[in-house]
């Protein structure tokens, strides 16, 4: 919101040298937040009056003139001009070299500077309104027409926001710091606030007594909607520009003026923050009926947009239909038009959160729907009965009220709070007196009374509407008006009751610092919903899956149930630019299943586990060793991160997974993730065009951290332990988790074999068809003496030998 | 013969010390012990001198062979070891070979940061689902009950939980100070903990404005704590975190759920409060609101509010991790774009 200086000047005597930046900074800190403080007249530096004397024909251009301009400077100046509305005398708006213009209007400021225009020396220019940003307060019907300002006066030379009467200073305030003030959304009410920060006095409206009328004719059907109409019927009147300076303020604070009709209404809401409508009397057929609309009722806006109405909408209607939307806008029909001569002026209240319902409704947000929907308290409507009929007296002195009525049909209460003073000296850490209590708060419009003990609080009716109803918010009243920074800092006390053992919390830091600074892989967020596209990829089913009413998009509406159809995403994302990486993400995901109560038996939530995936991808040549990576970090991640490890075991395939290469992860008897590379199926709905793709997914809530580290020191060997190679050929369909267990068998037999490893594994010329040849690495070593070679072929050939006879293996050793 | 031998053997020492290469050092040896060597010209010119003198200068000549053959030995040993096994011609510009590459997020990182600096002063780390009810996220946060949050168009409800009373409807948390509630009703008070999460919004994104983004809440529940004592609190936790001193204001700031309520701005890190462009020229940031719990927010987790008050700030993560490093548009945090994340290694 923008705000005048002169205007907030008009109702609190700020004195003419307070220094600006001071007091930007005390609204900001106790207030709103001032985002800026504008010198009006800057904008027009170097910018001013001019005296045309002559006109003169262009030597060169037919449509240019050169004329000689008085710009107060003692020269007579040459400036060369197109302007359609030339005349002699006439003053017109002339931007001096090293002064800033706006060129037809668009782009950029340009610099003004001495030039030839077609041969002929110009001094500056001759400006049209649009140029230097007046176009709202002097619109021209020719676009070629220069700004004529004869009728102000002013003496050549004179800078042009004097002439103007523009010397302000525009303040913008953060609306988003107000939203909870309906009171400060006008002039009035931050010259409220600027009175009681700096003790001035503010300014007082005389009430509107009404003239001895007829009644004037309203029924109010909601009144918890509309808790008060006040209606005033006039005649007399005509559409005619406002005075000037009534546009100017308008325009200063970022609205268009239109005719002195709606100006009035305009200029009451921002000094007041209280929105009113004038209706052309001639086409409300009989009286003003305040009531919901019928569904499907049609209204068409002021701004020529069709509405089918709904119930939950209220209107402004007169007995043959709706006329405007209740506290948004006033209907085309019944709008001010060029022959408008009477008019019925409405200053109402209507119930906040109906209006911006009824504004969302039709995406139909208006400078009223925002004042109404903070909730604007009803005894505001004086203010601007007051203010609204000074001004149409003084414009129309031959109006006549005709008919008016006040139809207050639900009161505000004004709220009353009793503050405990020992209470507030405990909040605050400090004593503040009551003399400046009482002071800071009357002046805020609170009405104070002491007791030794207790403070008695009137809220005003402008603070009553939600805003203020609590002790809590009296202390934030006193503290703020004191000054937040005037309170001195004060140290954290604290017990020390134990340390901070959280393992749970801790064990998912680890497992991620374990996959992106020991495995290399990068941490990556994707949002909760998925797209259609990757769920019927990966997921292919969306049964148990949860859905979100108003999506993101429409192809986004499921959340996710796993984390891999978004990793899979980032993989097709990423596909672009890398040939291999590695991603993983932890975050929770979501079942339409198991509604349980945690934390109150009223509220029951779903199955929501917090889950660890990953994503491999890499040419799919290396599409093994991409699954070997993958499944090493998953089998040495209990290891590095100290907790239970898991176990893989084939139970069930998942959906997306090869029909070949695929584990299941275990911890103790309970499944706990899958690991397994994605099938040429769900990769290509996937659109992953180039790269193989492994994927895990864990849920980290199973996982069981150790207490402490249990790593276990063993002795250094002291006798030498010798590593023994064999190859065997098996059939393809043994598996190394088969060799393995079996070798090891030797080792529980106390022999002398200390552990079974994995070397190489071929196919191809040298051996036969459906074999494989394995290299197994034994090592083999005594704790008590050094083996001699009898000893340590003997045991690699008990190894050979149970090898041969429970998986069938061939030797090729002699 | 005695004196052209001593030059011989004088010559040959420093020709022998000179020698940089073993290549040079072999041409020293031949050109003193070769065929055509000065050394074995002397050697031959033996007969020609009388005989009595012949024994005596074999001698010699021999003694300075010896000594000549022992020196070149030494020192080709000595250049042996100098040389590098690598061809001189081997670019030592080279680039060094990559570690691992991989790394957390961004916003994973200043958590960790914050988590730390937290636990330092003793605050525990909660951590709670993303899916809550209306009546968490809004009721027993004091959440008039037409607040505009409330309706469709700020948060995302779940489908067949979207009507009804508010314990029936379910949303993506709009924010975490639900959660809060949780952990007040299960700890006893007095308390402090910090609870790191991400959040939803139903609104349209640009570069400042994201459907899901991070918050960090951080509360204190203590008797006669005043709010003093949260300025103290966040300008020791910004100033751990961005290795410096940071200024802290708190100012007006409104908020349901905190009674009073702050806007908490940092001095702009950027132009040093002197104003710029990050800072709008006002030299000061807002980054989290903050305040006293309301009363019926304590209330709603089962506490006396005229005995417990406290202080209450959630951070947003996202532009404090903007601020750390000049990102300027928040949707890349979720991305998932490597070209992005590889750069906060």
């Amino acid at each position: 919101m923008k705000l005048s200086l002169n205007w907030i000047r008009d109702y609190v005597a700020i004195p003419e040298d307070f220094d600006l930046k001071q007091l930007a900074f005390d609204l900001t800190m106790s207030t709103v937040e001032v985002e800026g403080v504008e010198e009006l007249a800057r904008r027009f530096d170097g910018i001013v009056v001019g005296k045309i004397l002559e006109v003169n024909p262009h030597p060169n251009a037919d449509k240019l003139r050169v004329c000689k301009v008085d710009t107060g400077d003692g020269t007579l100046h040459d400036i060369v001009c197109g302007g359609s509305n030339l005349e002699v005398d006439q003053l017109v708006v002339v931007a001096c070299p090293g002064s800033f213009v706006r060129w037809h209007g668009e782009g950029d400021l340009v610099e003004i500077k001495n030039t030839k225009l077609r041969g002929v020396a110009s001094y500056g220019m001759i400006c049209a309104a649009v140029e230097v940003g007046l176009h709202d307060l002097f619109p021209t019907e020719d676009d070629h027409g220069i700004m004529d300002i004869t009728s102000f006066g002013a003496a050549p030379g004179t800078p042009l926001a004097k002439a103007l009467d523009l010397d302000d200073v525009i303040l913008e305030i953060d609306n988003k710091s107000m939203t909870n003030r309906p009171d400060l959304w006008g002039h009035y009410g931050i010259a409220r606030e600027i009175s009681a920060l700096y003790d001035l006095p503010l300014k007082i409206f005389e009430p509107y007594i009404p003239e001895a009328v007829e009644a004037f004719p309203i029924e109010i059907e909601d009144a918890d909607r509309c808790p008060r109409y006040i209606g005033v019927k006039m005649e007399g009147l005509s559409v005619k520009p406002s005075p000037f300076e009534m546009q100017t303020r308008i325009w200063r604070v970022g609205m268009r003026p239109i005719n002195a009709l709606v100006d009035v209404t305009n200029y009451v809401m921002l000094a007041l923050g209280q929105p009113t409508h004038a209706f052309d009397a001639d086409n409300i057929s009989d009286k003003i009926i305040v009531r919901r609309a019928k569904a499907g009722e049609e209204l068409q806006l002021l701004n020529d947009k069709k509405l089918a109405l709904s119930e939950d909408d209220l209107v402004i209607a007169d007995s043959e239909g709706a006329v405007a939307l209740a506290g948004v806008m006033g209907g085309v029909k019944d709008s001010i038009h060029d022959t408008t001569e009477s008019v019925i002026l409405e200053v109402a209240n209507f119930e906040s959160t109906g209006v911006r319902r009824t504004a969302l409704r039709y995406d139909n947000r208006t400078e009223a729907s925002s004042r109404y929907e903070k909730a604007v308290d009803p005894e505001r409507c004086d203010l601007a009965l007051s203010m609204t009929m000074e001004f149409f007296k003084a414009l129309y002195p031959d109006m006549k009220v005709t008919a008016f009525a006040d139809s207050y049909v639900k009161k505000l209460t004004k709220k009353e709070i009793d503050v405990e003073l020992s209470w507030l000296d405990r909040r605050l850490g400090k004593r503040i007196p009551n003399e400046e209590v009482s002071k800071k708060l009357g002046l805020l419009g609170f009405e104070v009374s002491f007791t030794d003990t207790h403070m008695h609080i009137v809220v005003p009716t402008w603070r009553s509407t939600g805003d203020v109803g609590i002790k809590a918010d009296i202390m934030e009243e006193v503290a703020r008006m004191y000054g937040y920074e005037n309170f001195e800092p004060t140290p954290i006390v604290t017990s020390f009751e134990g340390t901070i053992n959280q393992l749970d919390i801790d064990l998912v830091r680890k497992i991620k610092e374990y996959l992106a600074i020991r495995c290399g892989m990068q941490e990556i967020f994707t949002y909760p919903w998925m797209s259609d596209e990757f769920v019927a990829a990966i997921l292919q089913s969306t049964e148990g899956v949860l859905k979100l009413s108003t999506p993101p998009s429409p192809t986004e509406s499921y959340i996710r149930s796993s984390l891999l159809p978004n990793l899979c995403r980032a993989v097709v994302k990423n596909e672009r630019y890398y040939t291999e990486f590695s991603i993983f993400e932890e975050a929770q995901i979501f079942r339409n299943e198991n509604y349980q109560s945690k934390y109150d038996e009223k509220e029951l939530l779903p199955t929501q586990e917090r889950h660890i995936a990953g994503a491999f991808a890499a040419p799919s040549d290396k599409m093994k060793d991409l699954y070997l990576t993958a499944k090493g970090v998953i089998e040495n991640m209990s290891r590095f991160t100290h907790m239970e490890g898991f176990t893989f075991k084939r139970e069930e395939k998942p959906v997306w997974a090869d029909e070949t290469v695929w584990l299941n992860i275990y911890l103790g008897d309970t499944k706990i993730g899958d690991l397994a590379l994605l099938s040429k199926k769900a990769s290509l709905a996937s659109g992953i065009k180039n790269l193989a793709t492994v994927l895990f997914e864990i849920n980290t809530d199973a996982l069981k951290p150790f207490k402490s580290r249990t790593n276990v020191f063993s002795h250094l060997a002291e006798y030498p332990t010798i590593e023994y190679d064999v190859s065997l050929l098996f059939d393809t369909d043994i598996k190394w988790e088969q060799i393995r267990a079996t070798a090891l068998k030797k080792k529980n037999n106390q022999s002398y074999l200390k552990d079974v490893a994995f070397v190489d594994e071929y196919k191809g010329a040298q051996v036969p068809a459906g074999k494989k040849s394995v290299t197994v690495r034994l090592t083999i070593g005594a704790n008590d003496k050094t083996l001699t070679s009898g000893e340590i072929e003997s045991c690699a050939n008990g190894v050979v030998k149970i090898l041969v006879k429970e998986l069938k293996a061939e030797s090729r050793m002699k | 013969m005695k004196e052209k031998l001593l030059q011989i053997l004088a010559d040959g020492e420093a020709a022998i010390l000179a020698a940089k290469t073993e290549a040079e050092l072999q041409e020293v040896k031949v050109a003193l012990l070769g065929k055509q060597g000065t050394l074995t010209g002397l050697l031959k010119e033996l007969p020609k001198l009388p005989p009595e003198l012949r024994p005596e200068m074999g001698k010699a000549v021999n003694e300075v062979k010896g000594k000549l053959s022992t020196l070149i030995d030494e020192r080709r040993e000595e250049l042996k070891l100098k040389a590098s096994e690598v061809p001189a011609d081997f670019d030592f510009t080279l680039p060094g070979k990559m570690p691992m590459t991989g790394g957390l997020h961004p916003i994973t990182q200043m958590r960790y940061d914050l988590d730390d600096a937290f636990r330092s002063m003793g605050f525990e780390i909660f951590q709670e689902d993303d899916i809550t009810s209306e009546y968490y996220a809004f009721d027993k946060l004091n959440f008039p009950p037409n607040h505009p949050a409330r309706e469709s168009m700020d948060t995302y409800w779940i489908e067949g939980h979207d009507t009804g009373k508010a314990e029936d409807k379910l949303c993506l948390r709009p924010h975490l100070t639900g959660g809060s509630v949780r952990y007040m009703q299960t700890h006893k008070a007095p308390y402090r903990f910090v609870y790191p999460g991400r959040v939803y919004r139903n609104e349209t994104t640009d570069a400042r404005h994201e459907r899901a983004f991070f918050q960090y809440e951080a509360l204190i529940v203590d008797k006669d704590f005043t709010f003093t004592a949260g300025k103290v609190m966040i300008k020791s936790i910004l100033s751990k975190v961005f290795g410096k001193d940071v200024p802290v204001r708190m100012r007006a700031g409104f908020f349901p759920f905190v009674e009073p309520g702050f806007e908490i701005d940092m001095g702009c890190l950027v132009c040093g409060g002197k104003g710029c462009s990050v800072c709008k020229h006002v030299g000061w940031i807002e980054i989290m609101p903050g305040g006293t719990p309301h009363p019926n927010v304590l209330r709603a987790a089962g506490l006396d509010p005229d005995e417990y008050t406290g202080f209450y700030v959630n951070i947003g993560l996202d532009r404090l991790v903007m601020m750390r490093y000049g990102v300027d548009d928040v949707r890349l945090f979720h991305s998932t774009d490597l070209r992005f994340l590889e750069q906060f290694h």
